[in-house]
């Protein structure tokens, strides 16, 4: 294995009592790349996550992780990751710094090199002011922020972590990712999973798990590009009258809706944009606005879901 | 009321289906662990280690040792040859007792009027086993006396029967340990079980953060208290069927009196303690308090059942005490149906202290949860 | 394994025990306050038994007699029945442990040499104080009897001595008034201290409950070192009972502390490692805080309690019992206080226990450590 191939993932398999949590995975990840994973929810982030972390078992398959096997090797793989999990699992009665010194010690940061990174990392997290509060008492943008210190104060070359923004506020979130790009340009290789649809976008390579499985794993723009078809933007007053009007029409391929808008996919835009248009007007429908639009994230991840589905 | 009550109970099952360990072991570890203990603690003082240094080497000398075996309470070990042995094993605990039976013993027995000596060490440090060791050398000892003033002193036999009595032993004739060790054992488990699972009730919701959300649903502190109590009456009621059985069928202790009335009682005083136990859960701040504190609240009680030792004979303060706890009422109640078939009349004082303080604690604790709650 | 990791543990564990006010005194004073609880609880002098009696004579030695019998301390004149009733009443209601039937032909029987017309009923279900009646009315009864007798005797010609030609010396070693608060101690150090063992087989189950189990296992943290971690606070929180308890029994109930405190020191650490790592197995297996409660409960205390030489002889005990005795660190620990506190032995005589100790400790450690799997599921 170079050291291209960082972390490898081959027919990783993990079964409970009654489900497939994860089925067959092969990933390959190389070093320093900032890899998104996206998926439904109990798609099995979480379990992906874990398993790499060392924290669950595998039923069946490998994982290499910077020249270590993740089965033989379980705690030596550990020094090199530093994992994030999506629930606060900090110690809440112990203080900010405590927190950030037990890691510390159990990360084998040397007391030297952990009193010169600490300051740093309390900084970057904003909790230079908060070192005696207990962990507890923090609001939820700054536990997470805490947790993030925590794994990177052993500058581990792989960091993984599980929804890292979510319930932290928009300003908080743009920090975050400040950060996640700063340990990418740094080298880290980095694999986060997000519901964001946004923070996806701002990966080097995005990956879509659905039901255990990899069903899409590429670069933004190729994953966007491989949505079949155009996406119409249309705003009405009412769009579920909207809605029940245009999708019976011929060629639609689907309706997406976001808040008031409707994103109709068809195979070419310019072939129905006047006919939506026309049905639209005959139903006494004002049309606020009717545009094509290009395909981002969400749209090509949820007709990507729907294209499973209706698969299966 | 009901049917919201009804869901509370639902809920408290469900709860406990996903964490089955915990019922399982309320309703099933006391008896089990009733079995094992009562089998190994029902039984006589039998096989204390005793050494023998007989200097004597006689028949006399060694009809005394066959005597003392005969008594069946000692294990006799190799017999000593010097007192360093003796000091050597009782220092580590090894003998219970040594007997001494110094040169010349047979000469002494058979002169008449004249000084036969015998030296018994006991092992003071297990007061318990040493006091029974030295009933037993005393009685081998009054027998041989009577053998020897009998024999050689022409004695009418007669005379010694003078001193004999007839003894007649009430509600278990056999003096069969395991009548009086394993009701006792049964209430202190009882108690235990229950007090341990009330006293997780809110205490469990309250580490786990659920507390708040039962209480901002329409529940009226009343309903919860009953819901909640329900799963530990049923429990406690189902393992006192059980370990009932246990000490019945295993260890064949009879229930000579009502055994609805037995079953009434064990409802009451499970009542009685799960008003302890839930006053305690919403007392502590995590489970682990919770635990400790129902730890030593056990513990007190058990000091005034008057299991261990007899409550007369503690001074009279600790005495009026002991009429403050439950426990101690519930265990008169439960050794008098179950081995002296005694009536309600028979009982009534101790029924009636059981209501009394279960009222009182049932009223203060209600009334410290439901502040609690609120 | 790394000190820096044990360390670091230990300082977390620590740092929670103290924010705990509540929990930590609980744990820290709970040994002692049992102890002493049941010092007083079990070591009573049985005193007081309330009996009644039944004088189908009426006579002026059967009162005589009466008057003896209840002269001490030891048994009480409850109520002087009337009937059979009365006594089978009162023994019901358990009024009276014990009752006296004076036949009616008492005292002509006694002085003609026929014999003690004298019937005692006890209440079996109280074998001790039945017991104790038995004894101490027996003894009354025969003094009694020598007494009234001893003109009789002398008359055929013999001496009240020959009567009881063997003189018994007796001797107790230790405790030389049998008291039961003396050895009772001892025995008792070694049931309390096992106490911290619930709270360690609980610490496990309360990160799971608390969702710090997660991040924990993600670190590089061997087994051992995270049982040990765990395990080693509540050690301490054993040995200050360890140091204050037998201060206590010396000021408080005149238990001599006849060995070498140093010795009893280290000895007490074996032993608080071997208990609570039985602790540490029933943490490892149970993910929830009241299950590993209740287990723990029931595996460490009663067994603790019943089996371990304490209040009931080992030698009494069954054999199967006695095998599963040898396998409590109490057993052996019980030993080793008895034989530190009374005879005052040391390491030199008490040396296969501590070995004994040693090899459950390790043992149990080992297996919670090989059952701890470093895994969420």
């Amino acid at each position: 294995m170079t050291n291209k191939e960082f972390i490898q993932i081959t027919d990783l398999t993990r079964v409970f009592k009654d489900n497939i949590a994860l089925d067959s995975i092969n990933l390959t990840i190389q070093e320093g790349e900032l890899f998104g994973l996206v998926g439904p929810d109990g798609a099995g982030k979480t379990t992906l996550l874990r398993t790499l972390a060392g924290l669950l078992g595998i039923t069946n398959g490998e994982v290499r992780q910077a020249g270590y096997e993740l089965h033989k090797s379980t705690e030596a793989v550990k020094s090199e990751i530093g994992y994030m999990a999506q629930e606060f699992s900090l110690y809440g009665k112990l203080s900010v710094l405590e927190n950030l010194r037990f890691f510390g010690e159990m990360y084998d940061v040397p007391a030297q090199i952990q009193k010169e990174r600490i300051p740093g990392l309390l900084s970057f997290a904003q909790l230079t002011d908060f070192t005696d509060r207990r962990a507890a008492k923090l609001s939820g943008g700054m536990k997470k922020k805490l947790a993030l210190a925590c794994t990177l104060l052993h500058q581990p070359p792989i960091l993984l972590l599980d929804e890292p923004t979510t319930g932290v506020d928009p300003v908080s979130r743009r920090e975050f990712w400040t950060i996640l790009n700063d340990l990418h340009l740094e080298g880290t290789t980095i694999i986060v999973s997000t519901p964001y649809m946004d923070e996806a976008d701002r990966c080097s390579r995005v990956g879509l798990i659905y039901q255990g499985k990899i069903v899409e794993c590429d670069s933004p723009e190729k994953i966007r590009g491989k949505v079949d078809g155009e996406f119409i933007k249309v705003v009405t007053h009412d769009w579920q009258k909207a809605r029940e009007i245009i999708q019976p029409l011929k060629g639609i391929l689907e309706i997406q809706t976001y808040g008031e808008a409707l994103h109709i996919l068809v195979d070419s835009a310019a072939k129905h944009i006047g006919r939506i248009r026309k049905t639209l007007k005959r139903n006494e429908l004002d049309i606020t606005e009717i545009r094509i639009v290009k395909p981002r994230m969400e749209e090509a991840f949820i007709s990507l879901i729907r294209k499973i589905d209706q698969a299966n | 009321m009901f049917r919201r009550i009804l869901a509370l109970v639902k809920k408290e099952f469900l709860h406990l289906k996903g964490d089955w360990w915990l019922p399982a072991f309320m309703l099933f570890g006391g008896a089990l662990e009733l079995l094992a203990i009562g089998w190994a603690t029902s039984r006589p003082i039998t096989n204390l280690p005793m050494m023998i240094w007989d200097m004597d080497r006689t028949a006399a000398s060694r009809d005394l040792v066959i005597s003392l075996e005969n008594t069946g309470v000692f294990a006799m070990t190799e017999p000593a040859e010097s007192m360093e042995t003796i000091q050597d094993q009782m220092d580590r605990g090894e003998i219970n007792a040594a007997v001494i039976i110094p040169h010349g013993f047979a000469n002494e027995i058979d002169t008449i009027g004249g000084e036969p000596v015998l030296q018994v060490i006991l092992n003071g440090a297990e007061s318990i086993p040493a006091r029974e060791a030295l009933r037993a050398v005393e009685g081998v000892v009054r027998s041989l006396d009577e053998e020897i003033t009998i024999d050689h002193l022409g004695v009418n036999p007669d005379l010694f029967k003078g001193f004999d009595f007839s003894l007649r032993v009430w509600f278990n004739e056999a003096l069969n340990e395991a009548y009086y060790t394993t009701p006792a054992e049964l209430a202190l488990m009882l108690e235990f079980t229950i007090l341990i699972f009330a006293a997780l009730t809110f205490s469990r919701e309250r580490e786990f953060g659920t507390l708040e959300q039962l209480l901002v649903m329409p529940f009226s502190s009343i309903e919860i208290i009953i819901g909640k109590s329900i799963p530990v009456i049923l429990v406690g009621l189902f393992d006192f069927t059980l370990m009932l059985g246990v000490v019945h069928f295993a260890f064949h202790v009879p229930v000579r009196g009502s055994i609805f009335l037995l079953f009434g009682l064990a409802f009451m005083y499970t009542l009685v303690e799960l008003g302890k136990g839930m006053a305690i859960s919403v007392f502590s701040k995590s489970q682990h308090q919770a635990f400790l504190l129902v730890f030593m609240v056990g513990m007190i009680d058990f000091l005034f059942t008057g299991y261990a030792a007899p409550v007369e004979s503690m001074p009279k303060a600790i005495q009026y005490l002991a009429y403050l706890v439950p426990a101690h009422h519930w265990l008169s109640i439960m050794r008098g149906i179950t081995l002296k078939g005694s009536t309600i009349i028979d009982i009534l004082p101790n029924i009636l202290f059981l209501l009394g303080l279960g009222v009182v604690i049932g009223f203060f604790s209600l009334r410290y949860i439901r502040k609690a709650l609120d | 394994m790394s000190i820096r990791h044990l360390w670091a543990v230990i300082r977390k564990e620590l740092q929670h025990i103290l924010r705990d006010r509540g929990t930590f005194l609980l744990v820290l004073v709970t040994p002692t306050l049992v102890l002493l609880l049941m010092t007083y609880s079990l070591a009573v002098e049985i005193q007081h038994v309330p009996i009644a009696l039944l004088d189908y004579d009426q006579s002026a030695t059967s009162r005589e007699f009466i008057y003896q019998i209840t002269a001490g301390d030891d048994l009480d004149l409850y109520q002087n029945a009337a009937s059979m009733e009365e006594v089978e009443d009162l023994l019901i209601k358990g009024k009276i442990k014990a009752a006296i039937i004076i036949g009616p032909e008492f005292s002509s029987d006694l002085l003609a040499m026929r014999g003690l017309s004298l019937q005692i009923i006890i209440d079996g279900t109280e074998p001790e104080t039945g017991g104790f009646a038995v004894d101490h009315i027996g003894w009354r009864a025969e003094a009694f009897a020598n007494e009234v007798l001893a003109e009789q005797i002398l008359a055929s010609g013999i001496s009240l001595d020959s009567l009881e030609p063997i003189d018994l010396r007796i001797r107790s070693w230790y405790n030389p008034s049998l008291e039961p608060r003396v050895d009772i101690v001892p025995g008792l150090l070694s049931i309390v201290l096992g106490f911290p063992a619930f709270s360690v087989a609980l610490t496990l189950a309360r990160e799971h409950e608390h969702s710090t189990m997660e991040q924990l296992l993600a670190t590089p943290i061997s087994r051992i070192e995270l049982l040990l971690g765990k395990m080693i606070p509540y050690i301490l929180a054993g040995l200050v009972n360890v140091i204050v308890i037998p201060i206590i029994a010396m000021a408080w109930f005149n238990v001599p502390f006849n060995g070498n405190f140093i010795e009893f020191l280290l000895l007490s650490t074996l032993f608080l490692f071997a208990e609570l790592s039985m602790g540490m197995i029933i943490g490892v297996f149970m993910k929830s805080q009241s299950a590993a409660l209740a287990l723990s409960f029931l595996v460490v205390l009663f067994p603790g309690f019943f089996l371990t030489g304490i209040f009931f002889p080992i030698a009494a005990l069954p054999e199967m019992a006695r095998m599963e005795s040898m396998f409590l660190p109490g057993t052996h620990y019980a030993i080793i206080t008895r034989g530190v506190f009374l005879p005052g032995i040391g390491i030199d005589t008490l040396w296969p226990y501590a070995i004994m100790l040693v090899i459950l400790g390790l043992a149990f450690t080992g297996t919670a450590a090989l059952f701890f799997k470093k895994k969420l599921a």
